[in-house]
């Protein structure tokens, strides 16, 4: 089995996430090669082939013409698989490959099943084992579902160039909006989710992750609703942190949200519901109403 | 010129469970909803028609029952609406929606030239993201996926200008017309129907295009037309972390098994 492996590189800069493709590829057993619009004075540790395309000259974001080079990369490796990452970049290349090469998709893979690959369906909810009817496949798979493998090597360069105009226009980026907290780095971080009910019981939260000293994140629904900033969001379309301490107050452990915050040390979940998923990957789980225990566990902790 | 929404009727899935026997979704007595990523395709095609005088359709594939979908469209403001429906379309994944979808913009640009192409990010019954891609591919439109804005349109040059959401910034971009857009939440907020037109849609038209008028090869649509096989539906299997006493008659008692937990970790300065 081989597999042909989509790098991400983005502003200059390789992105760590390519090494989770590696992490797929090795849980698939696959031979691999790899291939990346990006730089040669940021390759990747690994002692495979690597095509190469020069994004000064291929643009770090022209579909069409990154999709020219992967279908010349097939061509000759005649992979199995096609593996992206579940990203903005892969989200809007892959189905370009997979239609170019009238192949399935499948999308946002989170684990291996015997001959076939689970994805989430229903808000997460549910899982499907889907395979491909035929051969080869176009696959993207979650960030943060494959731990990233590291193997080392220089990679066997074979570089590649593509000429075209572009269909697409690129104007520019435009700043991202601005950041009052920096998830990414705090020790302790305590989550508002869905089950705080109203705007009102953030200040309820906050109150136990100042008691904690620790910094307020939040699922995205508490995003959608307005109740907390963006900057706040943990999970797939937020931030992805790995503290020492995460304290889920009422979220249900849905795998976007848990794609963000699997990685803390020590995770306590407080939930009315003891079969919430969220059960499945917290060290300790707090059955509670989350009105009461909250304020009482804030007031103890100020006593101490 | 003409902007096309596409938009899909799913089980509500907060509610919905699966059958063990058959690993079916048990869909009976479920509500149904407009996919909600699909109402945003659906209210930004209604603002380009506000915007710039087009002509607003909105396209469904699915069971007879859709209609109530359409109808809600049609209460929102949509100048048309299709009802994709044949029972040789069933069972479809991705690849064979996107035909059949593909093969109702291609009539409908014989009438009138669609300009712009809405779909969902993705719908949250099946969770994929390739239907929109997949019409673009098939169709030869541009493709821009996760549009959080619509800059403008520029009828003389036939371009478009978007703001795509990447993570942790924006990226603007321009596209020759037609377009397939897919768009994510951060784009507008749906409108409600109001009442006057919530009771004119009821006696609206809805056409319904089965396979006698799109005269697709029925080997390459439905269930026979789909390369992916999905061989079971279920709930992941959990193993449960430790619950630390009773937090629902025991609030406070609790607080105090908890505090000695973060205390044994070191995770509490005292
Ligand atoms: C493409 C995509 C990307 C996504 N990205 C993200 C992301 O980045 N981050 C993210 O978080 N989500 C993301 N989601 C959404 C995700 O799928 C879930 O919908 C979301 O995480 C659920 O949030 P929640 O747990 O707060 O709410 P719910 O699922 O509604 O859970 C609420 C929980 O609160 C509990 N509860 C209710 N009341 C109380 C009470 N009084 N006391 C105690 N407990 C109570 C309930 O038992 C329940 O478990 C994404 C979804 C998609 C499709």
């Amino acid at each position: 089995m081989k597999t042909l492996l989509i790098g991400e590189y983005r502003e200059g800069k390789l992105l760590d996430s390519t090494y989770e493709l590696l992490g797929f590829a090795g849980q698939l057993g696959a031979e691999t090669a790899m291939l990346l619009v990006g730089s040669e004075t940021q390759l990747p540790s690994y002692g495979g082939t690597l095509y190469l395309a020069d994004a000064a000259s291929c643009g770090e974001y022209n579909p069409d013409l990154h999709k020219k080079l992967i279908l010349d990369a097939v061509q000759k490796e005649n992979p199995d698989y096609i593996v992206f990452l579940h990203s903005s970049y892969g989200w809007d290349l892959a189905p370009r490959v997979a239609a170019a090469l009238r192949v399935a998709q499948l999308s946002e893979v989170i684990a291996l099943a015997d001959g076939g690959f689970e994805v989430g369906c229903c808000n997460a909810k549910m899982r499907r084992t889907v395979k491909p009817a035929a051969g080869r496949a176009v696959v993207t798979i979650q960030a943060g579902a494959f731990p990233a493998l590291q193997p080392g090597g220089i990679p066997l360069l074979q570089k590649l160039s593509a000429a075209g105009t572009a269909a697409l226009e690129f104007i520019g980026y435009e700043a991202a909006e601005k950041k009052d907290v920096d998830l990414g780095k705090a020790e302790i971080i305590v989550s508002a989710g869905r089950g705080i009910g109203k705007k009102d019981n953030v200040s309820m939260i906050q109150a136990l992750a100042k008691a904690l000293g620790g910094e307020l994140g939040a699922s995205r629904p508490v995003v959608d609703a307005g109740w907390v900033e963006h900057s706040h969001q943990v999970g797939t379309t937020g931030q992805t942190v790995s503290p020492k301490l995460y304290v889920a107050c009422g979220i249900s452990g849905a795998i976007q949200h848990l794609a963000g915050m699997k990685k803390a040390d020590f995770i306590i979940a407080i939930n009315k519901d003891k079969d919430a998923p969220i059960g499945e990957i917290a060290d300790v789980l707090v059955v509670a109403d989350l009105m009461q225990f909250v304020p009482a566990l804030t007031a103890k902790l100020a006593k101490q | 010129m003409l902007v096309i929404s596409c938009i899909k009727q799913v089980p509500d899935t907060t509610q919905v469970k699966i059958d063990p026997v058959t690993n079916t979704l048990i869909r009976d007595g479920i509500p149904f909803i407009i996919n909600p990523y699909d109402s945003h395709a659906l209210e930004e095609s209604l603002k380009l028609k506000e915007r710039y005088g087009l002509r607003s359709v909105a396209l469904s594939m699915g069971p007879p029952n859709a209609e109530a979908t359409l109808r809600k469209a049609y209460a929102l403001g949509v100048d048309e609406a299709i009802l994709l429906s044949d029972r040789c379309f069933g069972g479809a994944d991705t690849l064979a929606t996107s035909k059949v979808l593909s093969a109702a913009i291609e009539r409908l640009n014989k009438q009138d030239k669609v300009g712009v192409v809405f779909c969902g990010k993705q719908t949250i019954d099946g969770d994929t993201a390739q239907v929109g891609p997949g019409i673009a591919s098939r169709l030869g439109f541009s493709q821009l996926t996760l549009v959080d804005k619509i800059e403008s349109i520029d009828f003389l040059r036939k371009t478009i200008k978007v703001r795509r959401k990447l993570e942790g910034r924006h990226e603007i971009v321009e596209a020759p017309l037609p377009v397939m857009i897919t768009v994510v939440r951060e784009l507008n907020r749906p409108r409600y129907p109001v009442v006057p037109m919530r009771i004119a849609a009821e006696e609206m038209e809805i056409k319904v295009w089965d396979n006698s008028v799109l005269k697709l090869d029925v080997n390459t649509i439905g269930l026979k037309g789909s390369p992916t096989w999905v061989s079971k539906i279920f709930s992941p299997e959990r193993d449960q972390g430790e619950i630390i006493g009773d937090g629902i008659t025991d609030p406070v008692g609790t607080t105090n098994l908890l505090i000695d937990k973060l205390l044994g970790k070191e995770l509490l300065t005292v």
